[in-house]
């Protein structure tokens, strides 16, 4: 990773509207990876790798069903600290370095940084939650009183503890991603082939799953047939 | 009375800030109903203490879709003005928590959602590059921020009446259409994004990214304890080591 501080400081501030946008404010669904690729590939002055790493991301979102109090990993900061690992195997290649297949490079491995990630945004997420229960339980006696400032100041403090959950998150996902750059180095184009397959092979598993449980197994199932031959009559003609 | 709509309506959008595993989204709703409760406080009725108890019902426990909890927020914050007893909007609450998570859940995060994400996936694959992600926040926030007006507006206008707002025609409409075009979005996307993504892949990465997949879709649904995420993870940091290893 060869980003200025400037620009460092840039994705760690998206990341933390991204993981904000997630559940706290506003979900305007800048939290999906795609939206969360595209800026961070923008910051990065490559917007190529922030899309490919955004599809990749956004078809393992497609298992996750965010219904009730259901757990499930965070992919939005993880997507920004991906997007810095593909971003960073790019420059590497234009430099010499690392391997050598047309595209984006390192694109398993910056899957592999994501889903890392997306796990440590999940569990903090859960551990957030745990830790706001605390709080509003303590607060019981005002908020039965009905009181207003405290009601509004316990749910400021929420949002703004779950900011600095977002940035830890992403800054810890930046981290890995400066782990991750010593490793493209190490790598042939042959590894990072087999890496970039592996990470689509498993990304489609996810979202074939992920859709057949939201179409459900009646009259939908069809449509997604029917969509399955477009898409592939699509492809062939494009 | 003019209600403060858009005050609340702004909370709205925060209304899971504060998302706990004791009130759930209750704190949140609390805090959007409350400029609704204002009138209660000017009106001086029982010196305030009828909008102190309201604002404390408010934030009692609720669960439910997020965009539609302005149904909630309105037609609790009308009840307490129209003086139905507390025990009344409690059992609004209470009822309002399932059927507003099942109707959002259908129509959002199964429809609206896939629909929109899937056809922006396509449109990426076929080169529309940032423009379709722009299209993409354009497209579904109208429809988000418009369910969400919807909802506050319908809960305040029909009160303790509320499950009226639920079979409104383009709720119903909305909802058998969905799923539908959600399933052609999403059966659509999947070629066109696996043909971009392994275009630049060598052919044999190609036939092990197939035999993989495959693979991986069998096992994600004979194993239910096996998520997207623990495959994911497995197969990349196995190829990871693989790579390292073999000279």
């Amino acid at each position: 990773m060869t980003a200025s501080v400037a620009v460092l400081g840039a994705l760690v501030l998206w990341g933390t509207l991204v993981g904000l946008d997630l559940v706290s404010v506003p979900q305007m669904m800048i939290a999906r990876p795609l939206v969360a690729g595209a800026g961070a590939g923008l910051l990065l002055g490559d917007l190529g790798a922030g899309l490919a790493v955004g599809v990749v991301l956004e078809l393992f979102q497609y298992a996750i069903l965010p219904v009730g109090a259901v757990r499930y990993p965070e992919y939005g900061p993880a997507t920004v600290a991906a997007v810095a690992v593909a971003q960073a195997s790019g420059g590497m290649a234009a430099a010499g370095g690392g391997g050598d297949h047309g595209g984006v490079l390192a694109l398993g491995l910056a899957v592999l940084v994501g889903l890392i990630t997306g796990m440590a945004g999940g569990l903090s997420l859960h551990q957030l939650r745990r830790l706001n229960a605390r709080v509003v339980h303590a607060a019981d006696a005002a908020l039965e009183a009905g009181d207003p400032t405290v009601l509004v100041r316990l749910h400021a403090a929420a949002i703004g503890r779950d900011a600095i959950r977002a940035a830890l998150v992403t800054a810890f996902g930046l981290g890995l991603a400066w782990v991750a750059r010593f490793a493209i180095g190490t790598l042939t184009a042959r590894d990072l082939a087999l890496l970039d397959s592996v990470a689509i092979s498993a990304a489609f598993a996810a979202a074939a799953t992920g859709l057949l449980r939201v179409v459900g197994t009646g009259t939908n199932l069809r449509w997604l047939a029917a969509g399955l031959v477009l898409g592939m009559l699509t492809a062939w003609l494009v | 009375m003019k209600p403060p709509l858009g005050a609340s309506l702004l909370r709205l959008f925060a209304v899971q800030g504060s998302w706990n595993y004791e009130r759930m989204l209750g704190l949140g709703v609390g805090v959007a109903e409350e400029p609704l409760l204002r009138d209660l406080r000017s009106g001086n009725r029982d010196g305030g203490s009828a909008y102190r108890a309201a604002v404390a019902r408010a934030a009692h426990f609720f669960n439910a879709h997020p965009y539609l909890c302005g149904l909630v927020v309105g037609a609790a914050a009308r009840a307490e003005h129209d003086g139905a007893p507390p025990e009344q909007v409690e059992r609004l609450r209470r009822a309002l928590c399932g059927p507003l998570g099942s109707i959002g859940d259908r129509l959002v995060w199964a429809g609206w959602l896939p629909l929109t994400s899937a056809l922006t996936v396509a449109a990426v694959a076929l080169g529309a590059g940032g423009r379709a992600v722009a299209g993409f926040l354009l497209v579904y926030n109208a429809g988000h921020v418009a369910l969400r007006w919807w909802a506050l507006r319908a809960g305040w206008r029909h009160g303790a009446r509320v499950a009226v707002a639920l079979h409104h025609p383009v709720i119903v409409r909305a909802q058998s259409l969905v799923g539908p075009l959600a399933a052609i979005a999403a059966g659509f996307c999947l070629p066109l994004a696996a043909d971009w993504l392994a275009g630049p892949l060598p052919s044999w990465a190609t036939t092990v990214a197939a035999l993989l997949g495959a693979a991986g879709f069998i096992a994600l649904l004979a194993a239910p304890r096996l998520t997207a995420q623990r495959l994911g993870l497995v197969l990349t940091a196995g190829a990871l080591v693989i790579g390292v290893a073999w000279p």
